[in-house]
């Protein structure tokens, strides 16, 4: 959860004020590169060659900027000042616009934090507790690493349950077996908004939702992650293969495959699930 | 100069679409694209192309399947496997099968059109 989804969760904001603030970051918190180019650091063309090299590799965007940029340590360090003192967080929005005052936006930080502390520890706790907790956490933070990069947006892991596996209504899964020294399969279901996102994301052009092409794109998507988790995994001593990635509007794919660890993850606005069936 | 010929093969159209775009404007030319290993081992008969990139998770056929099959067919055939899937054990197979290299899967424009420069002064 972000501090303003908490907020209005709390009901101390409306959903009409979260959205002016969240606008009024979109306005003023410029990414590295958009900052780059509108200090006319970096060509338009450039950086979108350096947004899409972010999308598809794991490489971080300081690195790349230096790299494919043509920009040197010291402009980029200033750019980095640049960012942030022009960074508007959202209390500081909430602040600007006269929704909150210093002292409440405090008080409710501090509540939010010690939240998040709590959170991240039932995480950590709840991961400990699954069957087979190193694949599974492998699994999810690929899962969660790579919607972040397909996206170019925020994505945050947020709970951990046992969940018998059903795909809720208005998803599309998205899924790939894992087979060898153990069997499991892990899934995407997505909404069709953030399918779409991840799909334009991974290859580039525009494509419509639920469109054969945003659905292959999402499948070769959930295909990177298996081919990883495998790659990683065995390092740890683990052997496994991914087969074809497939993807279902309702059935239950991988059934036989047993229970599966949910895990709800926000992407921007949107809720999904990653799941692994163990 | 005439450009390398190119046949690409893959199950998902995605992959087929962004190395097809990759490609544009470079030395290399797609001549041909697959979704299916058995059609692609048809195809490769008929087009014989200078370069087969292909995949190796693949439903019915697999990649690995299909590469002994090529190399059946011409034992010269210069075979690349790209895949998501980078593990020793997949790599090792691939290359004693006889795949000329490997490339790891997401790759950007420019990541591929080295890798593509790289094996032309082998190929």
């Amino acid at each position: 959860m972000f501090f303003g989804q908490y907020l209005l969760s709390r009901g101390v904001i409306s959903r009409e004020v979260l959205i002016e603030a969240i606008e009024r970051q979109r306005e003023t918190n410029l990414s590295l590169v958009e900052l780059a180019v509108r200090e006319g650091c970096i060509e338009p063309q450039r950086a979108e060659g350096i947004l899409t090299r972010y999308r598809t590799t794991d490489a971080g965007l300081e690195e790349l900027c230096l790299e494919y940029g043509q920009i040197d340590r010291e402009k980029l360090d200033e750019l980095l000042r640049i960012q942030r003192s022009d960074w508007v967080k959202i209390g500081a929005a909430l602040i600007d616009r006269g929704h909150l005052n210093r002292d409440q936006v405090e008080e409710h930080l501090a509540a939010f934090e010690e939240l998040q502390d709590e959170a991240n520890q039932q995480l950590e706790a709840d991961f400990r507790a699954c069957k087979d907790p190193e694949t599974v956490k492998k699994v999810i933070e690929l899962a969660v690493f790579h919607l972040q990069r397909f996206t170019n947006g925020p994505v945050k892991l947020q709970t951990l349950t046992a969940d018998g596996g059903g795909l809720s209504s208005g998803r599309r899964r998205y899924a790939q077996k894992l087979v060898g020294d153990r069997q499991l399969c892990c899934a995407l279901d997505l909404p069709s908004q953030v399918a779409t996102v991840v799909a334009q994301g991974f290859i580039g052009i525009p494509v419509e939702d639920d469109s054969d092409v945003a659905i292959d794109a999402v499948c070769e998507c959930v295909n990177i992650i298996g081919g990883h988790a495998c790659t990683e995994l065995e390092a740890s001593g683990f052997r496994l293969r991914p087969e074809p990635p497939f993807s279902t509007k309702g059935d239950e794919p991988a059934g036989e495959l047993g229970p599966s660890i949910r895990a709800r993850v926000m992407a921007g606005e949107f809720e999904v699930d990653v799941r692994v069936f163990v | 100069m005439a450009k390398w010929r190119v046949m690409t093969v893959d199950d998902s159209a995605a992959i087929l679409t962004i190395i097809a775009a990759y490609l544009e404007d470079s030395e290399f030319e797609v001549i041909a694209s697959e979704r299916d290993g058995v059609m692609a081992v048809e195809r490769f008969a008929q087009e014989r192309p200078d370069i087969v990139l292909l995949d190796l998770i693949m439903p019915g056929q697999s990649g690995v399947e299909t590469l002994e099959r090529i190399l059946a067919i011409d034992p010269d055939a210069f075979v690349v496997i790209v895949s998501s899937l980078g593990t020793e054990d997949a790599v090792h197979e691939c290359l004693t099968s006889g795949a000329r290299s490997f490339l790891q899967k997401p790759f950007t424009r420019d990541d591929f059109i080295d890798f593509m420069r790289d094996l032309t002064q082998v190929a």
